[in-house]
């Protein structure tokens, strides 16, 4: 049965609409709009749950012509990331609106908040390629947002912008392949089409087409970049623990439970596509090595949130990890532990955020014993601290042993350098678990708190916490109803071939078992070595640039900035004659660039034979001479009247070529350029400053350039004397009376036939008008302007 | 030069006024018509100045010291660009209203009346009427500021 569209849209929606009113809604309801976002978060969430079983794809048509659609795909996977997205939603914005009791821009905290939750849901639902990279987009930029919420705070800022330099460059990636698929795709399913999901279903053939035109490869490789810049896998894992700057409630929205998860998302989406030796050598190593480095970075963490920032690039990797493997026990960890992972990560940042408000550090030092003050939240932290850390028989636990599992099965048939494919998992594992038990550590042990007393948190900030947790421990004790309900569907749309997911406590000892105990056992051994770990990989972390990826952030965004600015001030110098010079040349070379490019020839013969009559002769004769007159005359008066004798000769020359209305122009023009001149001869400096040989030489150079470019333009798109004039031109001819009703064509045109080009150009001249209005008035405020800025702009206004 | 400008701008000015009439069936239009409208402004101030149009032809007192921007002349030129666009983006959005696509124009033939006898009425200069206007009140309003200056 298809899902219904309406349904669907509408959740979808829903949020961006709440979005666009929350200024509104908070000014009606203040700090409650928190409240009224969790009502929608549980629209979408109740909408999108009717459709669980419903599979299908429905939407309708944006630009036929290219199969550009709002198009909708429901299925396990895209569901199971939109109902987690929602679900955590409606605790997100309950634990905010007591959270961000008393805090400022709260009306945009949540506009954003909820725009975010939005478009995740389209990210998860859209099957149309553009669709699905402007919802890519969008969470990029509402990320940027709510990292930078606190906007006076440096910090902040740099957070913000890093995170968004990061993600969105891996957006660009994205655009680039997913460009690339639609081009295969209109070889290998016959037409012009972005829908994702029929590409998937022909997976054989799109994989054909990408192979034979040689963009397997690099598409694959844009993909995994843009996924891995959004789930912070290594070397682009450093923006995730620099984004933690944000709001608590944010980074267990966002950064653990929903948006870096788009990129773990996005690969389980395609894995079915580009599923191939390299995809599994590329994505598998990518997962297995961010796992250990986050783990490891983790570990060395003296920070409640930068912790869970690094345990959730190290979990991310897990998933990506799993996706990786071509066994069907990869796509299982990866779906399962999507759901998992989600379940846990997103309440030990909200137990972090309870920590810190109530206990008033984020310190692991600083920290202990919390137990006894904050009994629920203990609790709480106890099932999501030893989930994550995959003990048996907690949730993580199932999903971790299924990677075991896929690690084993690729390790043990291909042999050799694959062997450290388990070896890393376990380490990481291992890794896993010393950190986990580093921040349960907050709560028992030696009491440790900077104040003295700490406050039982309110409701609102323990329910949603409670509620995941519950979760949580429903799956750990039942996985099989999870599955059942959702990861199956999830499981489908993902695997290569068939899948049938089977959860339970292992029941007797495998190769997999045996990891999981070496990673229990050993994160227990590791633990009294913890300190001489952290330190170690802190050595290592402040090592010089070159092993540090966000020192090469910091270089590249410092060094571009720098180039800027020298840049800008070469090309910027605020002299009007260097830009027109620039432009000149710049435009008069690409023109001649192009007519040599197109292989134009003139047709020099051709000329010859136009009978130039004597009058014209004498006319354009004057011309010439009054031009030579105006670049040597020796004051502005004598080269102002030359110029008029230039223009005026061209006048008559229209009248003798028959243009009656373009003399008129001419003319009109010409008297007004006269008169404007009069007026502003007096203001011009008589002396410049004595001519420099090399700048005349420049000048002239590019004087005959344009001049050049001019005549060779001229003559290769003047048609011959005895040519027909074009069907165009004999059309407007005809026209002019019946349809326009005016005997003058040229007006008939102007004002009729071509009146949207009258319209674009009365806009420029309004714009004219406008600049020097803006150029007189900044002339006042002290800005330099020359006087040659006011004529351009008026020559420019002057054409018709 | 004054006397020559006194002598000489109304006549520009009919002749402007004809060449955007006629345009529709003989050389001229909106645009050339708007051109010779300003240059005949722009007479009046090389003759006189800015203050003339105010003081001398329409007999108002005009308050000194306030800067060319707020110069009541100025503000009615860019009225007059403003009035331009308003007419030309109304007479294409006529058209929408009677079904037609944008700027789509049309004409009638009116019989019978007096002295013309017949005329030929074009939606067309209505458009041409914006066009006029805004060349007109852009020319002038940059002219007279930068004269200004």
């Amino acid at each position: 049965m298809a899902p219904d569209l309406t349904v669907i849209s509408t959740a979808v929606a829903l949020p961006f609409a709440a979005a666009a009113l929350s200024p509104l809604l908070y000014r009606v309801l203040g700090e409650r709009t928190g409240y009224a976002g969790a009502v929608v978060a549980a629209a979408s969430f109740g909408l999108l749950a009717t459709g669980i079983g419903e599979y299908g794809t429905v939407g309708v048509p944006w630009v036929p012509a290219l199969d550009v659609g709002i198009r909708f795909t429901v299925d396990g996977w895209g569901l199971l990331f939109a109902l987690l997205a929602s679900g955590i939603g409606v605790l997100v914005f309950v634990y905010s609106a007591a959270y961000m009791h008393g805090e400022e821009g709260l009306a945009r905290y949540y506009a954003a908040l909820l725009a975010f939750m939005g478009s995740i849901l389209g990210v998860a639902l859209a099957s149309d390629l553009v669709s699905i990279f402007l919802f890519w987009e969008l969470t990029s930029l509402c990320s940027f947002v709510l990292i930078g919420h606190y906007t006076e705070d440096d910090g902040s800022r740099y957070s913000a912008r890093m995170a968004m330099v990061v993600t969105v460059g891996g957006g660009l990636c994205l655009l680039a392949g997913l460009l690339m698929l639609a081009a295969a795709a209109r070889g290998a399913l016959g037409g012009a089409t972005f829908d994702l999901t029929a590409m998937i279903a022909n997976d054989e053939a799109m994989r054909a087409a990408l192979r034979e035109s040689g963009l397997f490869v690099p598409a694959l490789g844009l993909i995994v970049v843009a996924a891995a810049a959004k789930s912070a896998q290594v070397p682009l894992h450093f923006w995730l623990p620099n984004a933690m700057v944000a709001p608590t409630p944010v980074s267990a929205f966002l950064h653990s439970a929903t948006m870096v998860k788009v990129g773990v998302y996005f690969l389980g989406r395609v894995r079915p596509l580009l599923m191939s030796p390299e995809w599994v050598l590329l994505v598998a190593t990518l997962g297995l090595l961010t796992m250990t480095v986050g783990a490891l970075l983790a570990v060395a963490s003296t920070d409640t949130k930068e912790l869970l920032a690094y345990s959730t690039a190290s979990h991310l990797g897990l998933m990506v990890a799993g996706f990786g493997f071509d066994v069907v026990y990869g796509g299982e960890a990866g779906a399962f532990h999507l759901l998992n992972h989600a379940l846990f990560k997103a309440p030990l940042f909200l137990v972090a955020g309870i920590v810190a408000h109530e206990a008033g550090s984020r310190d692991l030092d600083d920290l202990g014993g919390l137990w006894r003050e904050l009994p629920i939240t203990a609790a709480i932290t106890a099932v999501a601290a030893l989930s994550m850390a995959g003990i048996p028989p907690f949730n993580g636990f199932y999903s971790k042993e299924l990677l075991f599992e896929a690690t084993y099965e690729v390790a043990h048939e291909a042999g050799g350098v694959a062997w450290l494919y388990p070896a890393a998992a376990t380490l990481a594992s291992v890794l896993t678990v010393v950190y986990s038990v580093k921040f349960l550590a907050l709560f028992f042990g030696e009491r440790r708190a900077p104040v003295a007393e700490v406050h039982r948190p309110p409701l609102a900030l323990v329910a949603p916490p409670a509620a995941l947790a519950a979760a949580a421990a429903v799956v750990s004790v039942a996985p099989q109803l999870a599955v059942d309900a959702v990861v199956q569907g999830a499981v489908d749309a993902t695997a290569t071939g068939e899948a049938q997911l089977e959860v339970g406590l292992p029941t007797h000892l495998s190769p997999p078992v045996a990891m999981s105990a070496v990673a229990v056992f050993g994160g227990a051994a590791a633990y009294p070595l913890r300190e001489r770990l952290a330190a170690g990989v802190r050595r290592g972390v402040d090592a010089p640039i070159p092993v540090r990826p966000s020192g090469w952030y910091d270089w590249i965004v410092s060094t571009a900035a720098l180039t800027s600015v020298r840049f800008g001030s070469a090309v910027h110098n605020g002299l009007l004659r260097t830009y027109v010079g620039w432009v000149a040349a710049a435009g008069s070379l690409f023109a001649l660039a192009g007519f040599a490019a197109a292989g134009a020839s003139l047709g020099v013969d051709g000329v010859g034979g136009i009978g130039v009559p004597l009058a014209v002769a004498v006319v354009l004769g004057v011309a010439t001479l009054a031009g030579v007159a105006v670049a040597t005359a020796s004051s502005h008066v004598s080269g102002v009247l030359t110029l008029s004798i230039l223009g005026f000769m061209l006048a008559i020359f229209f009248i003798l070529a028959s243009a009656p209305d373009l003399a008129l122009t001419q003319l009109v023009v010409e008297t007004l350029v006269l008169l404007v001149f009069l007026l502003v001869l007096q203001r011009l400096p008589s002396f410049y400053a004595d001519v420099r040989p090399l700048a005349v030489a420049r000048d002239a150079g590019v004087s005959i350039l344009v001049g050049a470019t001019a005549f060779v333009s001229v003559l290769l798109t003047m048609p011959g004397p005895d040519t027909e004039p074009t069907s165009v031109a004999t059309y407007y001819t005809e026209q002019a009376i019946p349809g326009g009703g005016g005997a003058n064509v040229v007006n008939v045109i102007l004002v009729d036939f071509r009146a949207f080009d009258t319209l674009g150009e009365l806009l420029v001249v309004t714009i004219a008008a406008i600049a020097v209005l803006v150029l007189v008035t900044m002339r006042t405020r002290g800005e330099a302007v020359t006087e040659g800025d006011e004529e351009a702009v008026l020559d420019g206004g002057d054409s018709p | 030069m004054r006397t020559t400008a006194r002598v000489t701008v109304p006549i520009v000015l009919v002749v402007s006024v004809s060449l955007f009439l006629q345009g529709h069936n003989l050389p001229g239009g909106g645009f050339i018509g708007g051109v010779l409208t300003a240059a005949a402004f722009v007479l009046i101030y090389v003759a006189h100045d800015l203050d003339y149009l105010e003081s001398g032809v329409l007999g108002r007192q005009v308050e000194s010291g306030t800067s060319v921007f707020e110069h009541r002349t100025v503000t009615a030129y860019r009225r007059t660009l403003l009035a331009g666009l308003v007419i030309v983006l109304g007479s294409g959005f006529a058209g929408i209203l009677a079904g037609d696509p944008f700027l789509t124009q049309g004409y009638v033939h009116l019989e019978g009346v007096p002295i013309y006898h017949e005329v030929e009425l074009a939606s067309a200069l209505a458009f041409d009427l914006g066009v006029y206007l805004v060349v007109v009140g852009s020319l002038l309003t940059i002219v007279s500021v930068v004269s200004g200056e």
